[in-house]
């Protein structure tokens, strides 16, 4: 129906979309990777690719988690403690078939209780997700001060394998986005999480509720999938640094808000997509990595992040929606 | 003789205060009812007990015989009740197909959902309206006109046979008032009842054909139209004439207030002078949109014009004056400007009564100054213009229009300006308040202020002021005395510049 320069428009202005304007970091995502695969040699061999994904796994796990409560206009900042706290209880020298169900089963109860705070408590999420981090991150060092401990060959396995020549890491990868399209695209969960952050977002709680739709029991799901998408995280890394390490996940609850920031997705919620935090996650792996191959110190990569993460978000004219 | 919907007996309080005290009202299908009352009188609320958005503490609905009750808006669509509420209640975010089926989304295989046949369902829906507009838009695209539309539409599919339209037309443009009332007319052949609430007369007689009044949550009486005017109406309302809305009118005493010369609003209008005399309420008349708020808002630099020079108070100031900085200036000579939009651009809806009466005292003070508690101010001034709030620390969302208005008159009343620029002063206000409010303002002119109002309701004008000056096509075509102005006269001499 639409012509398509005005199709070009409304990708640059958001307009007209709820995909959240994800166009402008998918440019700079590309740019990196051209500029990178120009610029050195190490970039576009097999094995810097393959750790890339690697090393960008447990971000993209975390971030896509996240997306759902921002989605609720919410935010979770109890995810890295539930990283570190997965690792812990993996490296606790039970046996896999215990511990890995184990860990999902702490998450979930987690999400839960951070999800009851928000909704039926009315604590605000920073508060009721900061309170939980606190929480979770003392129970770890409870359990494991400092990092040791080995965690089941089976999960070792899960990250450091590969099927048909490919490495496990993109099999991770592909399910967790496949899950996570399900979720929000091909389900009425998914479009009830936008629809209740589209109330949020314009100022009313109970739009989504006068249609119907369970608010608060979605909400508190989301909170549930973000942490068990939190703990997927926690299992990737202690299969890759073979130990429990209560400091593993330290500020990653940051870097997955950075990541589903940059993608596009509006933190007032009900605006955003999956592939817009995909790109968001691409462009923070790719800073990453190419820092690390210009022998960039990562405090510099630090501060390029915060630089990155406002330019990006400034550049982008958003609007609130509805207005 | 059953009726498809019937309420019997509805009693409903909030805390401590009865918002509805055994109200019954019996719907009869093909007729568009009117439910009219002052703000508070409980209208809205008892409107919401039918969409399922509260629950009565008592009485009952009925439901073609059956008694019903309603959890929730939706268990009242699915009963046939559609509501267009004052408040848009669709979600900008979502496309217009996704508000249609927002709740029951048809699942396709997988347990996906069924996009097809929403966006199908959904453009049946809308053309049944005659609307051609894409499924797939989004509500933040849409005008408010086309939001209602989509509403009503929204109603149609569910198969409503009760349509409630909660004081629609307030931010709707002539041309899509005549739309509305198309699509109402529509639905009334098509044998739905209707609830429609308005403060507007000449609305609710050209399209109603019921009237049932409300007062203070009791039921007045339920009237065929046929039977009332407009001034048996107003005095079933308020009980008094409408001759004694509007006080005794005054004299301008000489001196000049305000004079305006040479205003260019736009390159290719022509330039214009007014004056506004002290004592002297002064309006601004003619067809909607045809500049009298962009001459008004030109004064506090709200609206940038090619050209222009303000006297005020022996100070000389040329226009155009910069946004930011426009309305402090205007403050700092004594002058006060009350915005049309009380909720987005007046009141700071969250903050207490206290608060918002004194927000322009403490602007006019030096910002490190350690803040006055201002408490005698306050009171004085919920007490002069009777704001009825149990006291200064009510969140001013919480009160009717008219008291919210009411507060932002206070605020500005309570500095020491003696010039009052005001944008339709008695918008979404009711009948009561609005005599109220032209109290306030005849007072404040008779202690030698001076005002200038724009107002869509002419009516109003020529009651309220003592001037009139006609603005047709951003510039002044005709001045002329209140007290002999017609509706007949200034739309003539708009149309005939």
């Amino acid at each position: 129906m639409t012509s398509p320069s005005s199709t070009l428009g409304k990708l640059i202005t958001g307009r007209g979309s709820r995909q959240g304007l994800w166009l402008l970091p998918f440019i700079i995502a590309i740019a990196m990777a051209l500029w990178l695969a120009i610029t050195t040699s190490q970039f576009g061999q097999w094995s810097n690719l393959t750790n890339l994904v690697a090393q960008g796994m447990p971000l993209l796990i975390t971030a896509v988690g996240q997306m759902f409560v921002v989605l609720v206009g919410g935010l979770d900042l109890s995810i890295g403690s539930v990283v570190s706290f997965t690792t812990a209880i993996l490296a606790l020298d039970l046996p896999g078939y215990l511990t890995i169900p184990g860990v999902f089963l702490f998450a979930g109860l987690i999400g839960a209780t951070n999800g009851y705070c928000i909704t039926r408590l009315n604590v605000h999420p920073i508060v009721a997700t900061l309170s939980m981090q606190y929480v979770v991150l003392g129970i770890t060092r409870v359990l494991r001060p400092v990092s040791g401990g080995t965690v089941p060959d089976s999960v070792r396995w899960l990250v450091e394998g590969s099927i048909f020549g490919l490495p496990l890491p993109l099999f991770w990868g592909v399910v967790t986005l496949l899950v996570a399209w399900k979720l929000l695209y091909g389900s009425r969960y998914g479009l009830h999480l936008f629809a209740i952050g589209g109330g949020v977002a314009s100022g009313s709680n109970d739009a989504a509720r006068n249609f119907g739709i369970p608010a608060n029991r979605n909400i508190l799901l989301a909170y549930v999938i973000c942490s068990l998408f939190a703990a997927l995280a926690g299992l990737f890394l202690a299969g890759r640094i073979v130990s429990g390490d209560p400091n593993v996940g330290l500020l990653m609850e940051l870097d997955a808000i950075t990541a589903v920031a940059i993608g596009g997705t509006q933190l007032s919620g009900g605006v955003g997509s999956l592939h817009g935090t995909v790109i968001g996650v691409a462009v923070l792996a790719l800073l990453s990595n190419g820092m690390n191959l210009l022998n960039v110190t990562p405090f510099v990569q630090t501060a390029i992040k915060g630089v990155l993460l406002m330019a990006v978000v400034a550049l982008q004219s958003r609007k609130k929606i509805g207005l | 003789m059953s009726h498809p919907i019937e309420m019997a007996g509805i009693s409903k309080a909030f805390g401590g205060s009865a918002a509805l005290r055994d109200v019954s009202l019996a719907l009869a299908p093909g007729t568009v009812h009117a439910l009219m009352g002052e703000n508070g009188a409980g209208k809205s609320t008892l409107m919401k007990i039918l969409a399922g958005v509260h629950q009565p503490d008592s009485g009952e609905i009925r439901r073609a015989g059956r008694t019903v009750s309603f959890a929730n808006p939706r268990a009242a669509l699915e009963a046939g009740i559609s509501t267009v509420f004052q408040e848009l209640s669709l979600l900008p975010n979502m496309t217009i197909a996704e508000n249609m089926f927002l709740g029951r989304e048809p699942l396709g295989r997988l347990g996906g959902i069924d996009r097809r046949r929403m966006r199908e369902e959904t453009k049946g829906a809308l053309a049944r309206l005659g609307l051609a507009l894409d499924p797939d838009t989004l509500v933040s695209e849409l005008s408010i006109a086309e939001r209602q539309f989509v509403e009503i539409a929204h109603g149609i599919d569910a198969d409503a046979d009760i349509f409630i339209l909660d004081e629609p037309t307030a931010a709707l443009n002539a041309a899509d008032v005549d739309v509305l009332n198309r699509h109402i007319r529509t639905l009334r052949e098509a044998g739905k009842a209707i609830v429609y609430i308005s403060h507007r007369m000449d609305e609710i007689f050209a399209i109603c054909d019921v009237v049932t009044v409300l007062k203070d949550g009791q039921l007045v009486g339920t009237r065929p139209l046929s039977e009332m005017t407009p001034a048996s109406l107003i005095a079933m309302m308020v009980g008094r004439e409408l001759e004694d809305l509007f006080p005794e009118r005054g004299e301008g005493k000489g001196a000049a207030a305000l004079a305006v010369s040479d205003l260019r609003l736009q390159a290719d209008a022509k330039p214009f002078s007014f004056m506004v005399k002290k004592g002297e309420i002064v309006g601004f008349a003619g067809l909607e949109g045809q500049g009298q708020q962009k001459a008004l808002r030109a004064l506090v630099g709200q609206f940038a014009p090619v050209e222009g020079t303000v006297s005020r108070r022996g100070n000389t100031i040329r226009l155009p004056v910069p946004k930011e900085s426009g309305v402090r200036r205007w403050q700092a000579l004594g002058g006060a400007f009350v915005p049309e939009d009380r909720k987005d651009e007046g009141l700071f809806l969250d903050h207490s009564v206290g608060q918002n009466i004194v927000a322009a005292l403490h602007g006019g003070r030096p910002a490190l100054k350690a803040a006055k508690r201002y408490s005698s101010v306050i009171a004085e001034t919920m007490r002069r213009l009777n704001v009825k709030a149990s006291g200064p620390s009510d969140t001013v969302g919480a009160l009717s229009g008219g008291n919210q208005q009411k507060v932002l008159l206070g605020r500005y009343l309570a500095t020491d300006a003696d010039l009052l620029l005001i944008e339709e002063p008695t918008r979404g206000v009711d009948v009561g308040a609005k005599a109220e409010i032209y109290r306030i303002l005849r007072d404040f002119a008779k202690a030698g202020g001076a005002v200038l109002v724009l107002s869509r309701e002419t009516v109003e004008l020529i009651g309220l002021c003592d001037r009139l000056y006609v603005i047709h096509g951003n510039t002044i075509v005709s001045e002329m005395r209140a007290a002999e102005a017609t509706e007949h006269g200034i739309l003539d001499a708009a149309l005939s510049a």
